[in-house]
């Protein structure tokens, strides 16, 4: 397994001297993200999310099994997240790094501790039968920003998603395929994002959405996970450079105003896919009836 | 419902009879292990942490010896005894939740010891969970701090941590201002409440850990900061005078 | 039949890359290389070369290391290992999306998937400029009990197929050398030669006299539905985009 390529001292000092003359590489402001682009796939629940020269898709698949013992009625959702090769030649299949645990560790808490999905939903039969959803994380690009861009990437699918209807009578249940009932969308409770500040010049400067230079040249990251309720869903700073509590509290304002600017994004980007899938469902009505 | 919230808001006063603003018991130890370089043993309450801290010394892999950058790499490894928790049952190593303490404990250490100081060589820290009882992340990094004092490894400061929960008065969910803020979390009430672990430098103010992992309203943040942080101060005090205790025996 | 879409150079990170689309398989492909290798998978004499299959859901399984041996094996043969000894070049492919029949047709999903993923390793590998021997193009052919053999079919031309005699996937190389062969269900060596004829003709090109192809559940155009003639026009493409600058003037 080949290292990953470590940036040069000068590359360093020339970003951090950047910094402090208040201009970023890509001339962004210290709180912007990078363009975002989301785009859903031909199946339901498949997100591609590119955020700059980063690039995540996240699938959702559905299967039925039976629901743990001590959660008779609850679904059962797991996200996975496995890093390949593909992003970045340090990956190593089967060998995780801290990078990719703190990645799947962050978004288990972010998304399935606070229940953004309601998984009593997906039972079927209490403690017989519930569906399994599960979420894969595909890192096809590495350029900095994976959590933030992972988080979007599943929340997005998530909301895509269409799960096949099932009928129960009694103790049989039934899946209807999507040809004999419209699949219904998942119960979504809220819609926690990810927003990474990296801090700079011990702690003084903290940027938004770091790319994968200034990743490697921060001090400190705190990851903030908000929805746009205004709740935080989850904090993490592991150690690293001091931060003043004032300016954590003020990172948590800035993060809700991208939370809303993210949720509306997707949200808007939902609603063209819903109108162009619509568009196609009519005129397949129409077609059937003409040839009736 | 573990933590009754009802009787709590009538004589604040806490499952385990303590305020508000009160930490548990705290009983620390330094040098308990005589082979280990530096080690420690803390209680927290029920919490009960033995850490011991080999290093600086040659790195385990021929290949590649120490950190790179020319400081000394840290490494950490959490154990967690088969007796610690509620369940009789062993946890394997390679569990997501240690890891991601693991790597709390690393980078936050990382941030506080002069690595520099010792290039091409590494620090191994090998914490034992002997009994958990709320606030694990926290007494890991407080027992680390001992252990690290007793190696006699040259860092800033103090790194202490400590727990801070939000309880929100049943009768005012909503109201921002009615919340109340509970210091040193055992199991139940970290069950019950929302909370968070916050690592301070010494006696600054400065943040150097922050972990929270429950849902909350974030206008109920800033009581909760300030809350861990003043117990974090508290919390080097009580080290402080454990080490200098120990320091006496020499004088 | 249907020709391949084809993207190349289109991921930042990686030094190679490709999205292929076929009859509903999506994959995304990545080569890095040539790279560091680890001191353990280093060859004095040769190029390490390293295979990952990644499913759309799930992790790795055995289907997966099974793919990857195969292809391990067939594209040891047409890299230039020995041109860059003691280094790793590193092919990762990521399945992006599967028809939604795959499962219903009951062929070996390892088959169907493969000359799909043989194209994408190659295509990756051209775009990350990486030394080739040759090119290779591969197909599917299936042979129905009853009716004449589908090439390249998609999977609703499976399940409308009926029973299955047999399934075979075949590549060749550039000099029309068969490079590899999988077959599943029972056959003669008659059958079978006669289904390599038919994959020749339409993977090849360039060979006269040939047997022109009938249609029976397929409508092809010799000369469009041609693999090389395919793979031909996306180099010329990639050329011409990479050369553009002299052409600027």
């Amino acid at each position: 397994m080949p290292r990953e390529a470590e940036i040069s001292l000068n590359e360093r000092e020339f970003i951090k001297q950047a910094l402090q003359e208040q201009i970023r590489l890509d001339n962004r402001a210290f709180d912007a993200f990078r363009k975002l682009e989301l785009t859903f796939g031909e199946e339901y629940g498949v997100a591609d999310v590119q955020l700059g020269k980063t690039r995540v898709i996240a699938r959702i698949s559905i299967d039925v099994t039976t629901p743990l013992p001590e959660r008779k009625f609850d679904g059962v959702f797991q996200i996975f997240t496995e890093f390949s090769p593909m992003a970045s030649p340090a990956f190593e299949v089967g060998r995780p790094t801290d990078a990719e645990v703190i990645l799947s560790r962050i978004l288990e808490k972010a998304i399935r501790r606070s229940n953004a999905l309601d998984t009593e939903s997906l039972c079927i039969i209490a403690g017989l039968k519930c569906f399994a959803l599960r979420a894969d994380v595909h890192i096809i690009d590495h350029d900095g920003g994976l959590i933030d861009a992972s988080c979007i990437a599943v929340m997005a699918a998530l909301q895509h998603f269409r799960r096949p209807d099932v009928l129960v009578e009694g103790e049989r249940a039934t899946i209807l395929s999507v040809r004999e009932r419209e699949p219904i969308p998942l119960s979504i409770l809220h819609q926690p994002l990810c927003v990474t500040f990296s801090y700079f010049a011990e702690g003084e400067i903290f940027l938004v959405d770091a790319n994968l230079a200034e990743e490697q040249v921060r001090n400190a990251e705190v990851i903030v996970t908000m929805n746009r309720h205004g709740e935080v869903c989850q904090i993490a700073k592991y150690g690293g450079v001091t931060v003043n509590p004032l300016a954590m509290l003020q990172c948590t304002n800035v993060a809700l105003q991208k939370v809303k600017e993210m949720s509306k994004f997707i949200q808007q980007k939902l609603d063209e896919d819903a109108k162009r899938r619509d568009a196609g469902g009519l005129m397949a009505e129409l077609s059937a009836e003409n040839a009736r | 419902m573990p933590l009754d919230t009802s009787t709590y808001s009538l004589a604040l006063l806490r499952l385990d009879g303590r305020r508000w603003n009160e930490l548990r018991r705290i009983h620390a130890q330094i040098s308990t292990q005589a082979a280990a370089d530096g080690s420690s043993y803390l209680e927290m309450g029920n919490t009960k942490i033995l850490v011991s801290v080999t290093g600086p010394a040659e790195g385990r892999q021929s290949g590649q010896r120490g950190g790179s950058g020319g400081q000394a790499k840290v490494e950490v490894e959490i154990n967690f005894a088969g007796f610690s928790g509620m369940e009789r049952r062993r946890r394997g190593g390679g569990d997501k939740r240690s890891k991601e303490m693991e790597h709390c404990v690393k980078s936050a250490f990382e941030g506080v010891l002069l690595l520099h100081l010792f290039p091409h060589s590494t620090i191994t820290l090998n914490i034992h969970i002997i009994s958990q009882d709320g606030s694990l992340l926290a007494a890991c990094i407080n027992a680390s701090t001992l252990a690290l004092i007793d190696a006699g490894i040259p860092m800033t400061d103090y790194l202490v941590a400590c727990t801070a929960a939000s309880s929100a008065s049943s009768t005012a969910a909503d109201n921002a201002s009615a919340d109340d803020p509970l210091l040193d979390l055992n199991t139940l009430e970290e069950q019950e409440l929302p909370f968070l672990t916050v690592g301070t430098l010494g006696d600054s103010d400065q943040v150097a850990v922050c972990v929270m992992e429950t849902r909350v309203r974030m206008e109920r943040l800033e009581g909760m900061l300030a809350v861990g942080i003043e117990g974090c101060k508290r919390m080097r005090g009580i080290l402080d005078g454990v080490v200098k205790g120990y320091g006496k025996r020499f004088g | 039949m249907a020709v391949p879409e084809v993207t190349l150079t289109h991921l930042n990170r990686a030094d190679g890359s490709a999205t292929y689309t076929h009859n509903g398989y999506s994959i995304i492909g990545a080569v890095n290389g040539p790279i560091e290798v680890s001191r353990r998978d280093e060859m004095p004499e040769e190029a390490t070369l390293e295979v990952n299959v990644r499913p759309a859901v799930g992790v790795g399984s055995p289907k997966e290391r099974h793919l990857e041996s195969l292809l391990h094996n067939t594209l040891r043969s047409i890299i230039l290992t020995r041109m860059m000894p003691r280094t790793l070049v590193q092919i990762t492919l990521q399945v992006r999306s599967l028809p939604e029949e795959d499962e219903a047709t009951g062929v070996n999903s390892t088959l169907t998937i493969l000359p799909h993923l043989l194209h994408t390793s190659l295509l990756a590998l051209l775009s990350a400029s990486i030394p080739l021997l040759t090119t290779l193009t591969s197909l599917l052919i299936a042979v129905p009990t009853s009716s004449a053999p589908i090439i390249s079919p998609t999977s609703t031309e499976l399940l409308r197929a009926g029973p299955l005699q047999a399934v075979h996937v075949f590549a060749f190389a550039g000099d029309r050398r068969l490079l590899l062969n999988e077959s599943d269900g029972a056959f003669s060596y008659d059958e079978w030669e006669e289904a390599c004829e038919m994959a020749e003709e339409v993977c090849c090109s360039g060979g006269e006299g040939g047997v022109k192809l009938e249609g029976e559940g397929m409508d092809v155009d010799a000369q469009d539905g041609n693999l090389e003639e395919w793979l031909r026009g996306v180099v010329r493409r990639k050329v011409d985009w990479e050369q553009r600058w002299k052409k600027g003037t």
